[in-house]
């Protein structure tokens, strides 16, 4: 596509720095991205923690060896996501992850005809198997999920998850980019729709809500004419407080500006 | 002779026998603690007997000023009331400000402490001629606005009177020192001075004081007046800080029903955006202020009422009370007896859900019932019903009720919580449970990381423990030079501002540096001063409830603040402060302190 797929620009941010900030959003736990040794790496939220594969070339189940190997004692469950997932949801981040708590070693989601191993929940002590299969040259997913117990949801599994239904219903979080025109045609579709809602001296009489399509905060803030200023913090779902406008939005997100300064 | 923007000298007034001595101020101890909240921790240490009880006729008072009074610098017209607490049992210094801070700086002090007690209800007054004190039995009884209208209007022109209402006069534990309409308010100060049969301080001015570098001042002035015309200061121009009440409502801030809950479901019908339409008849500034924070509410029967976000919040969503009328009526009621709002409100929605619990035969004491709330207050100013109670504050009133109503109790140290919910912002727990007041958000301002994006609000840590370090300090700086809050904003670098301000003003070299040790030093003053009356390393805590009970946010996260989280932040804090794992300062910080 003539540029990394991580660093593919994303409504003002790009499609790395979308992928871990949901993530992080979801997980409140550490966010760890694997890269190729030595790899460029577009900036990314703070406190994401970056490891070099120690091998390159040798596809996802090195990739998933390094990433749980990270994780390794902090997290029991990690969610697995490769950067070329634009329209990753958090509902559908949840449903999986739920998935996985329920006592699965992987929660593999089968979603718009096929598995989506770099879609899905792993628990973290698969980094010694995964470890080891790489060691036998056995470099497929397939040959993971046979040494372990996986929990496979089809579309209508992850469907029956009232929230994921509603917010993300045709499973877009699967979609994938793998080419100029796939990246194209994602970055051609309307932004998502959420709610925003403005506080204090920043409503100026139209407080809200009021629903646009935006892909950040930032863009959330242009489209009600605010700017996310050292004067403005933004609430997400009434939730963590940022500034950081890069932050990215999702179908269904509600974000509350603030006046920055709560002295009282 | 005195650096500028000082005497270099504090009156030393007894209110026993109506005779005053001078307490000199050298150049290097006023360098060391500044004036306001600093210089009064100083005083306190100097001049408050060990153990003496802030009720006791012993106990000293003072009115502190600052450096930068009388100067041109916007929001500098401010003064701090310094006492041991009679809700805490700890050190207190209050702020208010206006031409009180003026004028009682231009009767030639730096401070007018008060020690003793009148035999009968006298105002005491300061000026060019001296020292002396009038009686005062026809104002006794009467609310503080009319007492001081009164008062001025009987001792004539250039007057600034500092007074009492019922409630101090009663020695209610979170009785408040009133000026002009603005009080200081919280810890009970009120109490001390009525302790002492002192209505009123009046104060007239009677020389100047020139700073050392006028045109720097006078530039500087220049300077932060453009600047407190801009956005850092857009919210408290234009809606005031009630402007809090809606945007903490929707991010789950808002204690409300004595802390059961984070959101009020009535928060609409309070909100600022509401009332602001419909109510607002006038802004209002205090003297030397360019900001103009306060608004002027309109209320049932005409009245005219000042509101802030405290008292909406305490006297509303606390008390669970939605209808707007009957929490302006509150707030009005509470300025006529004189009680600090948050302590009043805080108080009665722990003796409501005490009611609800069968703890205290009050039936009619109920959550949301406004006719309630308004009787609590009124028999908290006569003494009547479980006013006696009540008047006690939620700590000791919790401590003769007993039935387990001390774990929600919503007080630190005595004094009770502010409307910033701990659960869903923990930098703020921290700055609750550690600082020397109490339970207080303007000692530290530890709610801004908290806010920030900086910091993630729900998961406390080392981090929130510097920030509320650092907003500790800067809160001692500006309540010691004194400069008002709301004009925080304007500062890019606050400390090495503040060193330029203070220099033009006094002729020291200071630097931000300096200011740095100087906002460290006055913090541990003021613990070392309660640990002498008696601190102990379990004050440095929250309420039980806060760390039992958690509370959802709207995203549906579980907010959660543990007794282990906040163990971790408390030594994070004490370690950031050089104290021991006890925190207690070591020799080197004690010799700092100039106590000996």
């Amino acid at each position: 596509m003539g540029t990394p797929k991580a660093a593919l620009e994303w409504h003002g941010s790009t499609l790395l720095r979308r992928t871990a900030a949901i993530l992080a959003r979801v997980t409140e736990g550490p966010v760890v991205v694997v890269r190729a040794p030595g790899q460029d790496l577009p900036a990314l939220p703070p406190g994401t923690e970056v490891v070099d594969d120690p091998r390159e070339g040798l596809g996802p189940v090195q990739g998933l060896a390094a990433g749980l190997a990270a994780l390794g004692g902090r997290a029991e469950i990690a969610f697995v996501s490769s950067t070329d997932m634009p329209f990753l949801h958090p509902a559908f981040v949840r449903r999986v992850l739920r998935a996985a708590q329920e006592g699965a070693d992987v929660a593999l989601p089968v979603a718009r005809g096929y598995p989506q191993p770099l879609a899905a929940a792993y628990r973290t002590v698969l980094a010694a198997v995964a470890e080891r299969l790489v060691a036998e040259q056995r470099l497929r997913p397939a040959f993971l999920f046979e040494q372990c117990a996986v929990t496979r949801l089809d579309e209508s599994a992850l469907r029956a998850d009232p929230v994921l239904a509603a917010l993300d219903p045709a499973l877009d979080s699967v979609v994938n980019v793998n080419s100029l025109a796939d990246y194209q045609a994602a970055r051609e579709r309307p932004a998502p729709e959420v709610t925003v809602q403005r506080f204090g001296t920043l409503a100026d009489g139209h407080r809200g809500p009021h629903q646009v399509r935006a892909a950040t905060v930032a863009a959330a803030a242009d489209a009600t004419g605010l700017a996310l200023d050292g004067h403005v913090v933004a609430a997400l779902n009434g939730d963590q407080i940022t500034r950081d406008g890069e932050t990215p939005l999702a179908a269904g997100d509600t974000v509350f500006f603030l006046a920055a300064d709560a002295g009282g | 002779m005195a650096p500028g923007g000082y005497f270099g000298q504090a009156l030393v007034v007894d209110a026993g026998t109506g005779t005053a001595s001078t307490l000199p101020l050298p150049d290097e101890l006023l360098r060391a603690y500044l004036g306001g909240a600093g210089l009064g921790a100083w005083l306190m240490h100097r001049l408050a007997p060990p153990g003496a009880g802030p009720l006791t006729a012993q106990a000293p008072l003072a009115f502190v000023f600052s450096p930068l009074v009388g100067t041109p610098l916007t929001t500098s017209a401010k003064f701090a009331v310094v006492a041991k607490s009679p809700l805490t049992g700890l050190l207190n210094d209050a702020l208010s400000s206006s031409h009180f801070a003026i004028s009682g700086k231009l009767t030639g002090y730096d401070a007018i402490v008060v020690r003793g007690a009148c035999q009968r209800p006298s105002a005491l007054l300061v000026d060019g001629d001296g020292v002396r004190l009038i009686e005062a039995s026809d104002l006794w009884g009467l609310p503080a606005a009319e007492a001081e209208k009164r008062l001025r209007s009987r001792l004539g022109r250039g007057w600034r009177a500092a007074v009492i209402g019922p409630a101090g006069e009663r020695c209610v534990r979170y009785a408040t020192i009133s000026h002009a309409g603005r009080h200081a308010g919280r810890g009970g100060l009120g109490a001390v001075l009525g302790a002492k049969r002192l209505k009123a301080v009046a104060v007239r001015a009677a020389t100047k004081v020139a700073p050392a570098d006028p045109e720097a001042v006078l530039a500087a002035a220049r300077d932060l007046r453009a600047r407190s015309f801009g956005p850092a200061t857009a919210k408290y121009r234009e809606l005031g800080t009630l402007a809090n009440l809606l945007a903490f409502n929707a991010i789950s801030a808002l204690p409300s029903r004595n802390f059961q809950a984070a959101t009020f479901a009535g928060a609409p019908r309070l909100a600022a955006e509401e009332l602001a339409q419909l109510r607002t008849v006038a802004r209002n500034s205090c003297a030397s202020c360019t900001i103009g924070c306060e608004h002027i509410y309109s209320a049932r029967g005409g009245k005219q009422m000042r509101v802030e976000y405290e008292n909406v919040f305490a006297l509303g969503p606390m008390c669970g009370v939605s209808d707007p009328d009957a929490v302006l009526a509150a707030s009005a009621r509470c300025d006529e007896l004189g009680l600090d709002t948050i302590s009043a409100g805080g108080t009665i929605a722990w003796a409501m859900e005490c009611a609800e619990r069968g703890l205290i035969d009050a039936p009619w004491l109920r959550f949301g019932d406004a006719g309630a709330l308004l009787r609590a207050l009124s028999e908290i100013g006569t003494g009547e019903g479980v006013g006696e109670l009540l008047a006690e504050g939620s700590r000791r009133a919790a401590e003769l009720v007993g039935g387990g109503s001390a774990e929600f109790a919503p007080h630190v140290k005595g004094l009770e919580l502010p409307g910033y919910e701990p659960r869903t912002m923990h930098a703020m727990a921290l700055g609750l449970a550690v600082n020397s007041r109490g339970a207080d958000h303007n000692r530290s301002g530890a709610y801004e990381a908290d806010l920030s994006g900086d910091h993630d609000r729900l998961a406390g840590g080392a981090a929130h423990a510097a920030a509320a370090i650092e907003t500790e300090d800067r809160a001692a700086i500006m309540d010691s030079l004194i400069l008002c809050k709301f004009l925080r904003g304007v500062f890019r670098e606050p400390f090495g501002e503040w060193a330029a301000l203070l220099s033009a003003v006094t002729g020291w070299d200071v630097d931000g540096a300096e200011l740095r040790r100087t906002a460290r030093r006055i913090v541990l003053a003021k613990r070392v001063f309660n640990i002498r009356e008696g601190w102990r390393p379990s004050d440095d805590w929250l309420p039980q409830r806060l760390l039992a009970e958690p509370v959802t946010t709207g995203s549906g996260r579980v907010a959660t603040l543990t007794p282990e989280r906040l163990r971790g932040m408390i030594g994070a804090y004490y370690t950031g402060r050089g104290l021991d794992a006890q925190g207690r300062p070591g020799e080197a910080d004690l010799a700092d302190l100039r106590l000996r």
